[in-house]
């Protein structure tokens, strides 16, 4: 056999197959047991480097259940869903969906929302850069006209919702986290907004107002209708304050005239 | 001249660098450690942006930076991964390295990426499969890349020439130069038993543009390329014949598992730096 397409997928046919004892390809040179041996070098190269990716991106399920169930998770996962890219930061992407279905990780219900949550933040730390919005810029348009203002999300942002107190549950099981260990399951669903301000990602519950309003804002919408969208579930929702306070965390970071 | 470069001098390599790695980032932020130029993995700057492109452009400003892949794959019987390249032209035009170079292996078939430097059969099929791609990579790149030996465990009996002969005759065809890694050809020498002074012969005195030291470990009759401690007495010595025969070529320091305080690789760079500068004195 000598054909490169051949011997390719001879090599790769055996890198899948699982456990250490498999055959390796008649292909190389050596006695079978040997080469047995050092094919199994390669097959656990793909494997723990997968694995690696996967722990790296995320750390809070591997916190919740534990380095050796996580060992488990990663080695499903990978005979599921194995890598197609390059770049590895890009491996991962399908776990919460494997969890919310993988039947060893159904006692921990909100598993896969945890999942969820870490896949965008780690999107996050690569996303695109922006720079802050200087809110000096808006005086220079017409009070008629600021309403009409589309505000454009920081490339990193994303919004979430889940029926269980996410936020909180990703911030006790953070390694940097100090102090309460408590969460309050009681605090029903809840919005989350993943944000980067600069190159940390951050994230935190919102209320119901504040995620309409940005919901509207990533689909296009002006001031004007976000503002509508935000006071149909909450009349008290504070333009001017929370306009500050996301120009202020980069969650906002520029604004287009509709039309032009 | 010392071999350690004027740090100030950014557009090219000299002397001996280092890999950098995020552990050390803050090292290369809070202070300018004395070293030739750094190399850092391609694909972790493969981000739209974030820190790590960030602490990437800081160094960069200071220091001669080398780009250096390790999933492209050129030598995949499929053809290479047009995403992955234009992500690499991105980052090469972003960063305007001093050098960019990439494995002579395999890692993806179909769909998959094994995320590993996996050997080639030295066929001349495959031969020309690596030349037509790694000339892809210089046309879109502008650029003539450097390629480097692999690692190995295993040989293909399809084979019908040397893996250094091999290497040569990609060099030759492409116009790439050769990024030669002493730790890799010792190693291999051990695991499929040739003599790796004979291997250096084969590759030709002009070709090699790059060195790479790096550690490796021992497990029964196998050597394993873990680039995890310090670079081993015979690679020492096989980097010294090296020297010898491709002159005062830029040499990193490779450290990526259990990787030690930023002092320790300055040593072993430091070590290069001596070894070099004795051969050329």
């Amino acid at each position: 056999m000598r054909e490169l397409s051949a011997l390719q997928a001879r090599f790769g046919a055996g890198l899948e197959v699982a456990g250490s004892q498999a055959a390796a390809p008649d292909i190389f040179h050596g006695e079978s047991g040997q080469v047995a041996s050092r094919f199994a070098i390669y097959r656990g190269n793909a494997r723990a480097n997968a694995a690696r990716a996967l722990a790296a991106a995320y750390p809070v399920v591997g916190k919740i259940v534990g380095g050796e169930f996580f060992s488990g998770l990663a080695r499903e996962y990978e005979s599921r869903f194995p890598s197609v890219s390059g770049d590895l930061n890009e491996y991962g992407e399908s776990f919460a969906a494997f969890l919310a279905v993988f039947a060893p990780a159904q006692d921990i219900p909100y598993l896969a929302d945890v999942a969820r949550l870490e896949w965008r933040v780690h999107r996050a730390y690569y996303a695109a850069d922006a720079k802050p919005f200087d809110p000096a810029r808006l005086s220079s348009v017409p009070a008629e006209k600021q309403l009409h203002l589309i505000p454009k999300l920081h490339p990193a942002c994303s919004l979430l919702q889940s029926e269980f107190p996410l936020a909180r549950i990703w911030e006790v099981h953070r390694e940097a986290h100090q102090g309460e260990f408590e969460v309050d399951f009681s605090l029903g669903p809840a919005g989350v907004l993943v944000y980067r301000p600069r190159f940390r990602v951050e994230v935190r519950r919102i209320g119901d107002a504040e995620a309409a309003f940005l919901a509207a804002a990533r689909g296009g919408e002006t001031l004007d209708a976000a503002l509508t969208a935000a006071h149909s579930l909450d009349v008290s929702f504070d333009l001017g304050r929370s306009l500050g306070e996301w120009i202020g965390s980069c969650v906002i970071v520029d604004f287009t005239l509709n039309g032009g | 001249m010392s071999l350690l470069s004027d740090p100030g001098d950014k557009s090219a390599v000299r002397g001996v660098g280092i890999g950098l790695r995020a552990a050390h980032y803050r090292d290369f932020l809070d202070s300018q450690p004395r070293t030739g130029w750094l190399e850092v993995h391609s694909e972790n700057y493969f981000g739209d942006g974030g820190y790590d492109l960030h602490v990437l452009e800081q160094v960069r400003s200071r220091y001669p930076v080398s780009l250096h892949g390790v999933a492209l794959s050129i030598g995949s019987v499929d053809g290479l991964r047009e995403g992955h390249l234009s992500k690499l032209k991105r980052l090469v035009e972003r960063i305007d390295p001093a050098l960019v170079s990439e494995h002579l292996c395999w890692a993806a078939i179909g769909p998959r990426h094994f995320n590993d430097l996996l050997p080639l059969p030295y066929t001349r099929q495959a031969l020309d499969q690596v030349v037509s791609h790694v000339s892809q990579v210089q046309d879109t790149l502008r650029r003539r890349i450097l390629v480097e030996n692999v690692s190995s465990y295993l040989q293909f009996r399809a084979s019908e020439m040397s893996e250094f002969a091999f290497l040569a005759e990609v060099a030759k065809r492409s116009g790439c130069g050769v990024l030669l890694d002493v730790n890799n050809v010792y190693v291999n020498s051990v695991n499929h038993g040739f003599d790796p002074q004979q291997a250096l012969l084969e590759i030709p005195v002009e070709s090699v543009a790059e060195i790479h030291l790096a550690g490796h470990s021992e497990t029964g009759d196998l050597l394993i390329d873990d680039h995890g401690s310090r670079v081993a007495p015979p690679v020492w010595n096989l980097y010294e014949a090296a020297c010898r025969r491709f002159g005062p070529v830029p040499a990193l320091i490779e450290w990526d598992t259990a990787l030690p305080p930023l002092n320790v690789l300055l040593g072993e760079a430091a070590i290069a730096a001596r070894l070099s500068e004795a051969t050329h004195a």
